[in-house]
């Protein structure tokens, strides 16, 4: 431990040397919640001690993250569970009620509060609330080293005296205080009754109110002492907090209560909720002001150093914009190579290898295709967004550690609130011209579950990279002469249907008072990289286990419905022209109401890039017949193609203008493919069918993510409903609008 | 006067907090409390939230919730 402490104020905890039991180390796992602010440090705290121990998943039935561990410490068990970062412990958010909820009915034995050194009062005014609960607890006084360069001085030792906790300074990024701080949460677990929390006096009126509905709840439900903290109760009552009685099934007295506290909101001419609102925070100042010493002269910090630029009026908005450019080109460029190597390793080498060995057994035919264009290929599948994920996760994860994505989010609000949106939506809608996936996962940065939905459902209409294969054979087959313009028309007709959307949405489904916008810039800071990591890594873990299950289904259904029934000669005949027949009608009015049209856009379902493929498929273009090949060739052509697409990455961040995953290519064969869509589309019906493989359904990877994301289908149900409607609507009008005006 | 109409480096001090439920006690959970002082440090590029430090920290919102802060001018 290399922990600076200075000039011997903070002396070893309290009683430390006389609490070792002589009895044999106890069996039972000692819970520990850790609880603190946002920007506290906490994640890096809880990354530092359980490392890849970690487990992450979601509070039951909301889509907050939960992230516990269970491991052994100097012998014992210990189960670690984050509770979200909250300010209070109010019954207004979602992370809130789920932390008090925990701290409540699963009684931990002890909870660790990170408390940023270098901003305590306001962290402690949720160490206050902490204290009210009556469960043991220790303080890691975070960041400490940053407190120590700002010239702070903490007096931890008569914070110990003064709250009747254990207080241990760390540095969690140097992983510094962490022997210290177990070893204190081990101990206050162990003897709760000497490391019993102090019971802060909330002066006078207060107190005496609470005394008096204490007592009334202990006269009129005893079975509920030792259950619940009564302390707490009564204070609850008081502050008119509903959720707390309803959850201990009281029922509050509306009249006793009132009476209770009449003389105190007659006093102070303010509301229950405030009144204690305000003593808390008297409290923690109070605390601050005994405990720590802050230099005269405040230096000018880098955080504003760096504002006055990233924040400034005219600077602010470009150097956003370049930040995002960066995030953009480095999230798709980096795992592109690799999305594609595993992409074409699959299809390729894996696959041919496969083939060999099935057909080394004698397997029939239709295993070698169930294999190949059905495991394999899904295998493939789930494999190829890998990267890509990882990438965006490590990003966002950076951005929101380093403090700008608040910066990101504050430059960009006023934009994005007029369409209901709030200023951190603009990172996952950007994601989204790369890959709808991470867009969606990048949802999680908003705390909000509203901005949150409507974030995911205005999503997919930003046009992703796996659209760019089907309007590059459209465009080439119809418009070259002025393919840009087109090419530009459809993102440009997915953001101003997305500000539509926007506005209808914030109308109707999300009707009523947009969410407030009370967000703390916190200081910059670099993000500790093992930190990044390890989140990276357990994102990048539940993306390839909870999300690849449900793709990997998918695909395989999906080569049944393409090659059942087996042998048909006629893809017409197969499941899936049989269901391209049924819809075929329903796109009559739109331009292109045949099975193979309709064929392929059941296939873009899956993913769109796959509509071309599709479509080649269905007219029956020839390809070009694959040379036979080795299995060492094989083996050595996987390793030479990872070769080159990791220097292919390498040189994408580098390559400073042109962003390598909206450039497409023309696949080979797409030429033939060309010569069949002029004889079948008109530029009319090109153009629409275009604006419909646009704007329908996200990709079967999109609804699970949604799924994953949130917990349940119902979102994407609505993006599925709605972004049908809106393609088929606007599909109409660019096709009988454009008859109507005498084109096509 | 309220916290909106206060200049980027301008001072006040609060004097009463005029929303009430959840945002009342989501600003009082900040550290938004009446007799607090607080400086208006920037606007956003695009006019709006703004950035005010209080409590030694800095915290961001929109002048639509500034407006329901009344602060008096500290010269």
């Amino acid at each position: 431990m290399s922990l600076q402490l200075s000039r011997g104020e903070v002396t070893s905890p309290v009683q430390s040397q006389e609490s070792k039991s002589t009895a044999a180390p106890h069996e039972k796992t000692i819970t520990v919640a850790v609880a603190g602010n946002p920007n506290s440090g906490k994640s890096t705290l809880i990354n530092a001690i359980a490392g890849t121990r970690l487990y992450v998943g979601n509070w039951p039935g909301v889509t907050v993250e939960k992230k516990s561990a269970m491991f052994e410490h100097g012998g014992r068990k210990i189960k670690l569970i984050d509770l979200p970062g909250t300010y209070s412990l109010s019954p207004y958010t979602q992370e809130e009620i789920i932390a008090r909820d925990y701290l409540v009915k699963e009684k931990p034995d002890v909870i660790i509060n990170v408390v940023d050194a270098t901003n305590i009062e306001r962290n402690l005014y949720l160490t206050v609330q902490l204290l009210e609960l009556g469960i043991p607890l220790v303080i890691a006084l975070n960041i400490y080293d940053e407190a120590e360069q700002k010239g702070y001085r903490i007096n931890t030792k008569a914070m110990e005296e003064m709250l009747g906790v254990k207080v241990t300074p760390t540095v969690a990024t140097k992983k510094a205080g962490l022997e210290e701080l177990l070893k204190a949460a081990t101990e206050s677990a162990d003897n709760p009754s000497r490391y019993l929390p102090k019971q802060l006096n909330y002066g006078d009126d207060i107190e005496s109110a609470a005394a008096v509905i204490r007592t009334h709840i202990s006269e009129q439900y005893p079975s509920l002492d030792g259950i619940y903290p009564t302390r707490w109760l009564a204070f609850k009552f008081m502050e008119g907090d509903s959720r707390a009685a309803e959850e201990a099934s009281l029922k509050m007295d509306a009249a006793f209560i009132d009476k209770a506290t009449a003389h105190l909101k007659k006093a102070h001419g303010d509301d229950m909720e405030s009144i204690m609102a305000d003593e808390r925070y008297a409290l923690a100042t109070g605390l601050t002001r005994e405990v720590v010493k802050r230099p005269e002269v405040r230096k000018v910090e880098i955080t504003e150093k760096i504002d006055r630029w990233a924040l400034n009026r005219f600077l602010g908005i470009p150097i956003f914009l370049a930040a995002m450019w960066i995030v953009f080109k480095l999230t798709f460029d980096i795992s592109q190579p690799f999305g594609d190597w595993i992409d074409g390793a699959t299809a390729g080498p894996v696959s041919r290898l496969a083939d060999k060995m099935i057909a080394a057994v004698n397997g029939p035919l239709w295993i070698a295709s169930l294999a190949t264009e059905g495991v394999i290929a899904g295998v493939g599948f789930v494999l190829a967004f890998v990267p890509v994920i990882f990438a965006m996760m490590f990003f966002i994860t950076f951005l929101e550690g380093s403090g700008y994505m608040a910066r990101a989010a504050f430059v960009m609000d006023r934009a994005m609130h007029s369409m209901g949106l709030h200023g951190k939506s603009f990172i996952p809608m950007l994601l989204g011209f790369g890959c709808n996936v991470p867009g969606i996962y990048a949802t999680r940065t908003l705390e909000n579950p509203r901005d949150k939905a409507l974030t995911a459902l205005l999503l997919p209409l930003m046009s992703c990279g796996a659209r760019l294969p089907v309007y590059v054979v459209f465009i080439g087959a119809f418009f070259s002469s002025y393919a840009g313009t087109v090419l530009w028309s459809m993102y440009v007709m997915g953001i101003v249907l997305a500000i539509l959307m926007g506005v209808i949405f914030k109308r109707t489904l999300f009707r009523g008072e947009s969410p407030m916008f009370i967000m703390e810039l916190p200081p910059y800071r670099m993000p500790s990289l093992r930190s990044l990591m390890i989140h990276t890594w357990e994102k990048g873990k539940h993306f390839l286990i909870k999300a690849g299950t449900y793709i990997f289904a998918v695909s395989i259904l999906v080569w049944f419905l393409l090659n059942l029934p087996w042998g048909v000669e006629n893809k017409k005949d197969s499941y899936l022209g049989k269901t391209g027949q049924i819809i075929a009608p329903v796109l009559e009015p739109v331009g292109f109401g045949n099975w193979e049209a309709a064929s392929a856009l059941v296939t873009g379902l899956i993913a769109k890039e796959i509509v071309v493929g599709s479509m080649a498929e269905i007219y029956a273009v020839e390809q070009a017949e694959e040379a036979p090949t080795t299995v060492s060739e094989d083996l050595k052509e996987m390793g030479t193609t990872f070769v080159a697409a990791a220097g292919d990455s390498f040189r994408n961040v580098f390559a400073t203008f042109g962003i390598a995953s909206i450039s497409a290519e023309e696949d080979e064969g797409a030429s033939g493919l060309k010569t069949v869509i002029q004889k079948t589309f008109t530029p009319l019906t090109a153009y629409a069918f275009m604006a419909f493989v646009l704007l329908y359904m996200p990709c079967v990877v999109v609804a699970i993510a949604m799924k994953h994301e949130f917990g349940s289908w119902k979102w994407f149900g609505v993006a599925f409903a709605y972004q049908m409607v809106l393609a088929w609507g606007v599909a109409l009008v660019i096709y009988q609008g454009g008859k109507f005006l005498g084109i096509g | 006067m309220n916290l909106a109409m206060l200049k980027p480096g301008e001072y006040g001090t609060i004097t009463k907090i005029g929303s009430i439920g959840p945002i009342k006690r989501r600003l009082m959970d900040m550290g938004v409390l009446v007799g607090e002082k607080v400086k208006v440090e920037k606007v956003a590029p695009l006019g709006d939230p703004i950035e005010v430090t209080i409590k030694n920290y800095n915290l961001s919102l929109r002048k639509k919730e500034a407006e329901g802060i009344a602060v008096e001018a500290i010269k």
